[in-house]
């Protein structure tokens, strides 16, 4: 039977919205036991009574809609859950004793949070000497604004990329909310996980990581920053265009059937061979011959005119079709998917099994999106689902951790543990909500 | 103290960014990447610039230097019998081999996974490429925005009427380097322990698709098939919701971006303004309320930015626990002082670029701190790796120089 990679590592999740639980997914995709630790006071799984239908099957709350909610589950594959009341000494001292037999724990509470739940490195490094500790809230561990809230959007501002997007003839306050920090600290975490884990294999030392959302994120804008350094130049905003390549640019289709209509299609030519091609695929010959578009510098000048010949022939076409033509002619293009239906069905990602069919105990059967890569070589068993609020509080604390039955029951009396969620638990948490309405 | 990626060692044949930003990942955290160039122009983003004062120079691209920190460069054309044969010695000294050809590629010039592997069954080969192995699309040529297009992530980004927007820079790119340096360390990690190998397939398509957002938009539209669309500037992101204080705004000297957390911080928000009055406003009474006077609430919240600067807003947002920060520029970053504190912009010295500032470590591993170094000359270590792992000497490299293999 093969061994997943990270098969045997057990790692704690207490994480919130994005950035943390996709870092948990990613490690789970590789077969680490990953644990989220919930709470029954305080979740990120939506409303407790939700007015809005979008992110539930068939638009059904239903009962339990903690556990049918689509922007928690979408985040939360091959994972268990436990609900620890942390500001319980019970709960705190349970956690303690599952960080003893896991070898790592994952934190994007906001700083202070940790400390004011005394469930920082040092607390856990007690439990187990060896412990692995990421934390990664926006800012990091030390500095002016380490206690400073964020979000994607707010990462995304600080770190230059909303500078760099946008329509230009348009300001920045039209942007359209992006929340690409959360990605890149998320996938930046698993990996820093794993390089402690290649650590400690040399050294047998667990380590504290200090993991700053805006300082993993700015590394994958490098090269603007070194033209700031070189330069002291900004970056300019291109849209859909490029500094190097023309034509460069986004272009409509023939309109399609089913809830998107405006279809898409995205052109670039990164050579002058390339430009030639798309002139002889769009039937403008012609424009390929013609001296005035030789060059770079040429087509640049006179994009607006080429353009306007491209998308003369993109509104002619069906998307998907249009590709094909292009890319066989060695053009690159791309249709424009959209994140739900179009991702789904486009034949290269069905060919490849990228979505596979999860079916959950409350929310149903739908098709989820598998791991980000292919082990070519391991028998990668389905995902399993996402799991409902406690449910896996009979096998962490009492399999792993030895509890018995009537435990169990007496730590559901003080609410320390649960699965069904307090009043209040989903606006900041109920002790948050039994303060007096602050100004 | 060590660096955590000590014994690993990495044979890189990537170019471009994807590949690089991954084997940069391993580097920096001081794995022993070896990148192996074609000779005459070595990797392509050598020709990418920026380049100090637009003026082209190998050894001065700004895409190329960030992208191959740490790493040490030798010269080999692969395309040559001589250059597999000696692409075949080096091998045996790797536990990793990165690359980024046309899928296809490495078999033709038989270095199949599973010719690799015959040899070094440990061997972890990770293979990257815009559209992955196998499938319709895997000979396609890309560019940053169609890779990024198909990704998922494009068509709901700009305004309801517009075209769609992709993201900034060459973000999809790198995050699919970012993504696939993890399952290829905690293969290798594997390999350490029972010498089982691995073929990592990363599609750069694939890997967007695999996004949060594309994650949570695409499951809410699985569920209850909502179309996510373009919409107008500081629309409400769900109907009968308001959006006060959500987005990017303009302030006196540039631009902030909110995102209270709900309605739950419409108390945060009159904490901000400092008018408590609001809280007793029927207009803004109750959720639904604030969603009717929408244009109420802008025509004091908007005054109330142009009266004060970026870091007024984020200050004082801060203080009142709501999720804000400034629109910065790559200037406005490398000069914040929380930046600065933390010493994140680093410089290393180069000797053909001079010395520049370099955006530094994304994590800090107490006990094995990231020590990113300069990225390498064209064939710099050529010597150190052809004479010193593998036994040539001056001579060879002289005739292999002079047929073109390195």
């Amino acid at each position: 039977m093969d061994t997943l990679p990270l098969s045997g590592y057990r790692i704690i999740e207490v994480c919130e919205i994005w950035a943390g639980p996709f870092a948990g997914c990613l490690l789970g995709d590789l077969g680490a036991q990953v644990v989220k630790v919930e709470a029954i006071q305080r979740h990120y799984r939506g409303p407790l009574r939700p007015t809005a239908g979008r992110d539930y099957p068939d638009g059904q709350p239903g009962e339990r809609p903690w556990n049918r909610n689509a922007n928690f589950n979408a985040l939360a594959r091959n994972k268990l859950s436990v609900t620890l009341d942390l500001a319980h000494p019970r709960g705190l001292a349970l956690l303690k004793d599952l960080a003893r037999v896991s070898d790592a724990v994952v934190t994007n509470l906001a700083g202070g949070v940790p400390e004011a739940l005394g469930i920082t490195y040092e607390s856990l490094q007690a439990a187990r000497a060896d412990i692995i500790y990421l934390a990664m809230p926006g800012f990091g561990e030390t500095g002016p604004y380490r206690r400073y809230r964020s979000m994607g959007m707010t990462i995304d501002a600080i770190t230059g990329h909303t500078a760099l997007r946008g329509y230009p003839d348009e300001d920045l306050s039209t942007n359209s909310p992006v929340h690409h920090g959360d990605a890149v600290a998320g996938a930046t975490a698993a990996f820093a996980v794993v390089a402690a884990l290649w650590h400690r294999a040399n050294t047998g030392m667990g380590q504290f990581i200090d993991l700053a959302q805006a300082e993993a994120t700015i590394p994958h804008l490098g090269e603007i920053y070194l033209d700031w350094e070189m330069n002291r130049r900004n970056p300019r905003r291109w849209a859909n265009r490029h500094p190097s390549m023309a034509p460069h640019g986004c272009y409509p289709c023939k309109s399609g059937d089913g809830p998107i209509r405006d279809r898409w299609i995205t052109i670039a030519c990164p050579s002058d061979q390339v430009f030639a091609r798309l002139c002889q695929v769009i039937g403008r010959p012609d424009l390929g011959r013609d001296t005035s578009f030789a060059d770079l510098l040429s087509r640049l000048e006179h994009r607006e005119e080429l353009d306007a010949a491209i998308q003369a022939w993109t509104t002619t076409q069906e998307a998907h079709d249009a590709m094909t033509l292009l890319a066989a002619a060695g053009v690159p293009a791309g249709v424009v998917l959209d994140g739900g239906h179009g991702l789904r069905s486009d034949p290269h990602l069905r060919a490849r099994g990228s979505f596979e069919l999860v079916t959950h105990p409350e929310a149903g059967s739908f098709p989820m999106a598998g791991p980000p890569w292919k082990l070519t070589e391991t028998q990668v068993p389905t995902q399993t689902p996402p799991p409902c609020l406690g449910e896996h509080n009979g096998y962490i604390l009492s399999e792993l951790l030895g509890l018995t039955g009537a435990d169990l029951q007496e730590l559901e009396a003080q609410q320390v543990i649960g699965t069904i969620p307090l009043e209040g638990s989903d606006t900041g948490g109920v002790r948050r909500a039994q303060r007096t309405r602050a100004l | 103290m060590g660096e955590a990626l000590e014994g690993l060692r990495v044979l890189d044949l990537s170019t471009g960014v994807a590949g690089p930003f991954c084997t940069k990942l391993l580097a920096d955290y001081g794995a022993a990447v070896v990148k192996v160039e074609p000779p005459g122009g070595g990797d392509p983003t050598r020709q990418a610039g920026p380049f100090p004062n637009d003026m082209p120079h190998p050894e001065k691209s700004g895409l190329f230097l960030h992208l191959n920190t740490s790493k040490r460069s030798v010269t080999l054309d692969i395309s040559t019998p001589t250059g597999q044969a000696l692409l075949k010695r080096l091998l045996p000294h790797f536990q990793v081999v990165v690359e980024s050809f046309p899928p296809g590629t490495l078999a033709e010039l038989g270095l199949a996974y599973a010719a690799l592997s015959a040899q070094q069954p440990a061997l972890v080969l990770t293979s990257i490429s815009p559209f992955g192995q196998t499938g319709p699309y895997r000979d396609f040529p890309f560019t940053e925005n169609t890779v990024f297009a198909l990704g998922g992530g494009m068509y709901r980004e700009g305004l309801a009427g517009r075209e769609p927007l992709k993201y900034g820079g060459q973000v999809g790119q790198y995050f699919a380097g970012a993504l696939a340096a993890v399952p290829t360390l905690a293969a290798a990690l594997r390999a350490r322990f029972n010498g089982q190998g691995e073929w990592i397939d990363v599609a750069i398509m694939e890997c967007l698709a695999g996004h949060p957002n594309q994650l949570s938009r695409g499951l809410a539209h699985a569920y209850s098939g909502y179309v996510e669309q373009r919409l107008p500037p500081h629309a409400p992101v769900l109907p009968g919701a308001s959006a006060f204080a959500i987005g990017t705004y303009g302030c006196k000297d540039g631009y902030v971006t909110l995102l209270p957390l709900g309605e739950r911080m419409w108390p945060n928000i009159v904490a901000l303004l400092k008018m408590p009055q609001l809280l007793d406003d029927p207009r803004f009474a109750t959720p639904k309320d604030r969603a009717a006077h929408q244009d109420d609430f802008d025509a004091i919240f908007l005054p109330w930015l142009a009266e004060r600067t970026r870091q007024e807003v984020f200050q004082a947002g801060q203080a009142a626990g709501l999720p804000c920060a400034p629109v910065y520029t790559p200037a406005d970053a490398v000069a914040d002082p929380h930046f600065q504190e933390r010493g994140y912009f680093v410089e290393m010295e180069h000797p053909v670029a001079g010395r520049l500032r370099y955006p530094g470590a994304p994590f800090r591993p107490r006990a094995s701190p990231w020590r990113a170094r300069r990225a390498p000359l064209l064939g710099e270590h050529n010597e150190e790796v052809y004479c010193g792992l593998l036994g040539l000497d001056q001579s060879d490299l002289v005739k292999l120089r002079g047929r073109g293999v390195i």
